[in-house]
């Protein structure tokens, strides 16, 4: 095999890393190519690659959540509702008690964390199921938005407006790009030599094997490729853009929440929860625990995105964050997250998402209208999610499975289990 | 009345699934209008005896041949066994709680008039059904409002809606209490006035010795003997030789106890059932372990042993209701999983795939899911670390895999069940309490099983052994309490244990003084 | 493999494209909005979504409009259901792709300002359609029909049918106003206001409800069944007993009839409702009797005036403008060009709708 399947598994760096999430990449690739031809090479321009990262940068942030949620075993409706809510609070707090933009931020992390708390508090302490409880709170937390905005719009101030519409300075001597973004693209570039350095001597460590260095090259030379690539385009925008700040926030908090999901502790215990609670709970697991910070994340993350759409449009109103965690949820599966919990990765869920997002697009800029928009989403959802289950159902990953077979030594679709159909069938399941 | 002719004959049934010869040359004779009870251990093919001759197995599943009513039968499903008249209830009933009993009564078997329900019909109907099972009860009324007893009477008034011929009872009062199973067997007996052929399978030898004509039992896939009640003039004690007749050698590894202080003591533990409020699943239960010993639980099913475990184990089964748990002297709360596996107890269940383990994790996660903060600093697992204890485990419990990479799901049931017992070993636990831990496993992973489980009690850890196989528990441990609903009844030292004995105290409430 | 090949050749093959692109950008990123611009070059439409008859019609008239001109289009709506975030990306595409004019028919008027500042930053002209788009300076013209005289020419439709049939006042009616959302909804009622304020402050108009505010009187979303709501409300509160109701100062044809609606399922007298916008199902019920007025905004020549617009930029000249000083929007006075609308009752509808296909055949009678 495992040339392919470490490459795959180094790109997403995961342990539960599967197919779908693989499958994900090169369709986004597929998507872009086919756009990028399709537009006359509109796709890739700078301007358009920082639109669409300053446009979808919300969603994606919600879908960082929504993954976790998803993983525990959850679902949240109510994050659009929960960014709206937050989004008029900041919006209003910062007009009338003239509150300085940063104390605003902290204000709306402040309200999400709160709404989080409540939420959180009915899933994992009183057990009601976390549909109803976000359903409710998709109602409320709308509701609440047009009282307290008099389902008015209310603008805000022009420092607020740097975290969803701002770009990094102009800096330093004229390289004819954007200094910083250039900085940064260095910085990514050495963190991923490293890292790919780093993961060999741990493989080595572990006694593990560890892939040929051909491979790891192969590897850098993708990844660097990508990052220099996408340097260049958001360093090499108008004058006065770069990689937008909601951007640099949307990244920072991909590193550090794959980071909390893949090696920790809590991470962990998220993913144990969602694959089995009982087994988790019987593991000291503190389930309640787990769920309800989950839940309260999620809506800190709501209302963080909420105020970045708020500071892009310029003004919090009444159709902030409608139909918003259709798309983050969306993103969660596309990304090949399991529907029963306990699958799925950060960075899947972040592929999924931008597949969606260039999906969208690459279809406006084809002038296709916002219907069509929407049916062709609802096929892609639909068809992303039957694939995987028609594959696990069939026990291969048909596609792209026959393209990988001559690689693979396992097939990580059905258990190898003939022993327990067979015996002990006189017993019930808990008995004593 | 008749009781001669013969309703039932199955010939030479041989049934195999892969790997495994489930039955293998089965015969029974079944007379019409007598109960007719089979017996024998977990595992000797009752069930599936069961499953052939109602059609869940369908014909051409199996060898052999199925004469009904003098003509022979092939059942492709369960609808073609119950058109014939055969009725299975199983031990976990098919009821659905939110519908009332008359609705129970007709699920699937509606009376219909011109299309619609005729429910004035079937409410009359299911009146005189209900009559005749001894019911009474409003048949508006909810399953779920009704006790295990009374559900137990809908599910054959049901059978009964179905013009059964032959019925067939699967442990029928395991789940019931005293006066409820006595009301039942009672009832058979009327059925076999009435003509009614019964099949009956039950753990509880008492009330077999007491209600059968006919006794078939099963050993290991085979038909050991076929007793006649009255002319056999049996008993219970004939009852278990019967069961329990095979040879113990070689199939433990050999090894010498060395038990050293008691250094565990649980005293009048008393639990009760999560939803049902009147039934206690443990009764004052008291009990030591000493360093290095091998304690077995033996029970029948549904005596509670499990419970005892599980409710021991940071409080995850039912309400607790009394009790005092003692380590090295000092008594000890419980009070949450994880203070238990603070205080060095580990629990392995006996459902691996239920709740022993998280089925989409590999193997080194899983060993370690117990106890992460072994292997953590500040909260940041060290994957270094993770890999190297698995790998340690993998080789000291010979885990059969390629990598401790896969997945768990990937492993057959021994060795996953080595890697749940390495995921608590991690754990450092002083005192192991295994909950069948050998069940479903074939025969070499056990021996291996037998031989980890004597490792742990030589470093001096205490181990609980909780299993449903008697020679299990003789062959393995040091000591063996007996359980009865709910009920220590028997504490029987190695040299005392036999069989017979077990058996007799594990289906008897007289508590046997302990030697 | 294959992906990994793509990318590689595409990550070498862009760096090469960069530096064209880079030096264009810095230099077109700061200049005036150019001297006109090719014939054949891309115009941007983006309206609300389909809620109405007439962003439909005018989106279609666009698209047609814009091709006979000879330029080509790229007309959007937004997503019913996502409105704003969708208007926000379909401008964005709209100047990727290099429009030279970009028409808005804002969904909410004051959550477009950094489109508007990206579109003006690529060299693009910006023109508010319908709808002021507020609180930015990147708005370079704003075409509509004057809406203050609307308000106004309702507030005069309301007192004149009032007077028609009944004489003698004093006379009580309600007041309806659009959704908050929308900067035009205060125009309108504004312009009514000037008219009726006299006469409420005479006491010859009395508003039954005491609800004047225009807090108190907005229909959220426009929307028909938020309308009908407050109405039944109204009746139940105000106008259960022996009271009765003259008159109804409804913004637009969709609410009115939900207000007629209403009345009618109370079983009260149809009063004097006013509306806007010519809607069939309007243009029906004034014939019938029911609805009193509308307003004959015709779509087709707000869309031809904006067609006329986009062709004088497209020549270098300045494009028409007739008003200077009345529409600010928060940051700067948009230079406007306003549309006279007319009035249309029973009376003069035949008239009106001559030169409508659709709406001629309803008032022949």
């Amino acid at each position: 095999m495992s040339r392919i399947k470490d490459l795959q598994k180094n790109l997403f760096g995961g342990t539960t890393s599967n197919a779908r999430q693989f499958g994900m990449i090169f369709t986004l690739v597929a998507i872009i190519l086919l756009f990028e031809v399709w537009t006359g090479g509109l796709t890739l321009t700078s301007g358009n690659l920082i639109a669409v990262v300053s446009q979808y940068s919300y969603i994606l942030i919600l879908s960082i959540g929504m993954l976790m949620v998803i993983v525990a075993g959850h679902i949240d409706l109510s994050v659009g509702s929960v960014a709206a809510f937050t989004g008029i609070v900041v919006a209003k707090a910062m007009q009338e008690f003239s509150l300085p933009w940063p104390v605003g931020i902290l204000v709306g992390l402040a309200v999400g964390a709160l709404i989080g708390a409540w939420q959180g508090f009915w899933v994992a302490y009183i057990g009601v199921p976390a549909f109803i409880v976000t359903l409710a709170g998709m109602l409320l937390f709308r509701g609440g938005n047009q009282y307290i905005g008099n389902a008015d719009t209310v603008p805000v101030p022009e420092g607020f407006r740097s975290i969803g519409a701002g770009f990094l300075p102009e800096i330093g001597p004229n390289t004819g790009y954007n200094n910083l973004t250039l900085l940064l693209g260095v910085a990514a570039c050495v963190a991923v030599v490293w890292r790919e350095l780093r993961a060999r001597q741990t493989r080595h460590e572990m006694q593990a094997d560890v892939a040929p260095v051909w491979i790891s090259g192969l590897r850098l030379v993708v990844m660097v490729g990508v990052i220099i690539f996408a340097t260049l385009r958001f360093a090499g925008g108008r004058v006065g853009t770069s990689l937008p700040i909601s951007g640099i926030i949307l990244i920072a908090l991909v590193l550090a929440y794959s980071y909390y999901t893949r090696n920790t502790i809590g991470g962990r215990h998220i993913y144990a929860v969602g694959g089995n609670a009982r087994a988790a709970e019987l593991s000291g697991v503190k389930l309640k625990r787990v769920n309800f910070m989950v839940m309260m994340n999620m809506s800190i993350l709501a209302a963080l995105a909420g105020m970045i759409f708020v500071a892009r449009s310029s003004a919090s109103g009444p159709q902030d964050g409608l139909s918003w965690e259709l798309d983050a949820i969306a993103a969660v599966f596309i990304g090949g997250a399991a529907v029963s919990g306990g699958l799925g990765t950060i960075s899947g869920s972040i592929v999924g998402g931008l597949v969606m997002a260039l999906l969208n697009n690459g279809l406006q800029l084809k002038g296709v209208g916002s219907d069509m928009v929407q049916i062709i989403k609802g096929l892609v959802l639909l068809l992303a999610v039957a694939f995987d289950v028609y594959n696990k159902s069939q026990g291969r990953f048909s596609i792209l499975g026959s393209l990988m077979r001559p690689f693979r030594r396992d097939d990580p679709g059905q258990p190898l289990d003939r022993s327990l159909s067979t015996s002990d069938t006189d017993k019930a399941p808990i008995a004593g | 009345m008749t009781v001669d002719s013969t309703l039932l004959e199955m010939r030479s049934i041989t049934k195999t699934f892969p790997g495994v010869t489930a039955l293998e040359d089965v015969n029974l004779v079944v007379r019409s209008g007598e109960i007719h009870a089979i017996c024998g251990e977990n595992g000797a093919g009752k069930s599936t005896l069961m499953k052939v001759l109602s059609g869940v197995h369908p014909h051409g599943t199996y060898t052999g041949q199925i004469v009904y009513q003098g003509d022979e039968v092939r059942f492709s499903n369960i609808r073609a066994s119950e058109q014939a008249g055969i009725v299975i209830i199983h031990q976990e009933l098919a009821l659905v709680p939110g519908m009332s009993i008359t609705e129970n009564i007709f699920l699937g078997n509606e009376p219909r008039r011109r299309g619609s329900i005729d429910w004035k019909a079937a409410q009359r109907r299911a009146l005189e059904l209900m009559e005749q099972v001894g019911l009474r009860e409003d048949p508006d009324t909810l399953i779920k409002d009704i006790g295990v007893g009374k559900q137990q009477l809908v599910e054959i008034a049901k059978a009964f809606a179905k013009e059964v011929k032959l019925l067939i009872l699967d442990e029928p009062t395991a789940a019931l209490n005293e006066a409820d199973s006595q009301h039942l067997l009672d009832l058979l007996r009327g059925f076999r006035e009435r003509g009614i052929t019964s099949i009956i399978i039950s753990h509880k030898l008492n009330e077999i010795a007491a209600v059968a004509d006919t006794i078939t039992i099963l050993r290991d896939g085979r038909t050991i003997e076929s007793l006649d009640v009255k002319a056999d003039g049996v008993n219970e004690d004939r009852i278990v030789r019967g069961m329990v007749g095979r040879e113990l050698h070689s199939r433990f590894p050999d090894h010498t106890p060395d038990p050293g202080e008691v250094f565990f003591e649980v005293r009048d533990w008393t639990v009760r059932h999560p939803i049902s409020t009147e039934r206690l699943v443990c009764k004052g239960s008291s009990f030591t372990v000493k360093r290095g010993e091998i304690v077995g639980f033996a029970g029948l099913m549904g005596a509670g042993r499990t419970e005892l475990a599980m409710s021991l184990f940071g409080r995850s089964y039912g309400v607790y209701l009394g009790g005092r748990v003692f380590k090295d002297g000092k008594e000890i709360q419980l009070r949450t999983v994880a203070e238990a596996i603070e205080h060095g107890l580990a629990y392995v269940s006996e459902d691996r795939k239920a709740i022993g383990l998280n089925l989409l994790d590999d193997i080194k996660t899983s060993m370690v899911a117990a106890k992460l903060s072994k292997i953590s600093t500040h909260g940041v697992i060290d994957q270094v670390e993770e890999h190297r204890v698995a790998e340690e485990y993998r080789k000291s419990l010979r885990v059969k895999t390629p990598s401790v990479d896969e997945g768990v799901t990937k492993l057959s049931g021994g060795n996953q069940q080595k890697v749940v017992l390495a995921k608590w070993m991690f754990t450092d636990p002083d005192l192991l309490i295994l909950d069948e831990p050998t069940r479903g496993i074939d025969v070499g992973a056990k021996y291996e099983i037998y031989g980890i489980i004597q490792r742990l009690a030589d470093q001096g850890k205490g181990v609980i052994v909780i299993s449903s196989e008697l020679p299990e528990l003789i062959g393995l441990c040091d000591r063996i309490y007996t359980v009865f609903e709910g009920t220590i009844t028997g504490d029987v030292a190695r040299g005392d244990a036999d069989p017979e004995l077990l058996m007799k105290q594990m289906t008897s409430t007289k508590k046997i003084p302990t030697p | 493999m294959i992906g990994v090949a793509a990318l590689l050749t595409l990550s070498t093959a862009c760096s090469n494209e960069r530096e064209g692109e880079t030096t264009a950008g810095t230099g077109t990123g700061s200049a005036a909005p150019a001297k006109g611009f090719a014939a054949d070059a891309l115009i941007g439409v983006a309206l609300p979504s389909k809620t109405s008859e007439n962003w439909v019609l005018a989106g279609d008239l666009f698209t047609n409009g814009l091709k006979e001109a000879g330029f080509q289009s790229d007309v959007q709506y937004a997503g019913a259901s996502t409105t704003v975030a969708d208007q926000q990306a379909q401008i964005s595409a709209m100047v990727t792709k290099g429009a030279k004019v970009i028409v808005i028919g804002a969904t909410d008027a004051a959550q477009l300002s950094t489109q508007v500042a990206q579109a003006k930053q690529a060299g693009a002209v910006v023109i508010a359609y319908d709808r002021l788009i507020v609180n930015t300076a990147d708005v370079d013209y704003y075409i509509a029909f004057d809406n203050f005289k609307v308000g106004q020419l309702q507030g005069q439709a309301l007192l004149d049918g009032m007077k028609a049939k009944k004489p003698e006042g004093p006379w009580t009616v309600e007041l309806f106003s659009g959704s908050p959302d929308d900067n035009n909804s205060g125009v309108f009622f504004n312009g009514a206001m000037d008219v009726l304020k006299p006469l409420i402050d005479k006491g010859d108009v009395v508003v039954g409800s005491g609800q004047t505010d225009i807090k108190q009187t907005a229909i959220q979303g426009w929307k028909a069944e938020n309308a009908q709501q407050r109405m039944d409300s109204l009746l139940t509160s105000t106008y259960n007993g022996s009271k009765t109701l003259d008159g109804v100062l409804s913004p637009n044809d969709t609410l009115a009839r939900a207000i007629i609606t209403s009345v009618k399922s109370a079983g009260k007298d149809i009063p004097v409702v006013t509306g806007q916008d010519s809607e069939v199902e309007s243009v029906k019920s004034i014939m019938a009797g029911e609805q009193y007025s509308t307003i004959n905004k015709d779509t087709r020549k707000l869309v031809a005036e904006t067609v006329n617009m986009v062709k004088s930029l497209q020549a270098g000249n300045a494009p028409t403008i007739n008003d200077t000083n009345s529409y600010d929007n928060g940051s700067k006075v948009v230079p406007a060009y306003l549309l006279p609308p007319v009035i249309v009752t029973k009376d003069n509808a035949a008239e009106s709708y001559a030169n409508d296909p659709k709406l001629a055949p309803l008032t022949q009678q």
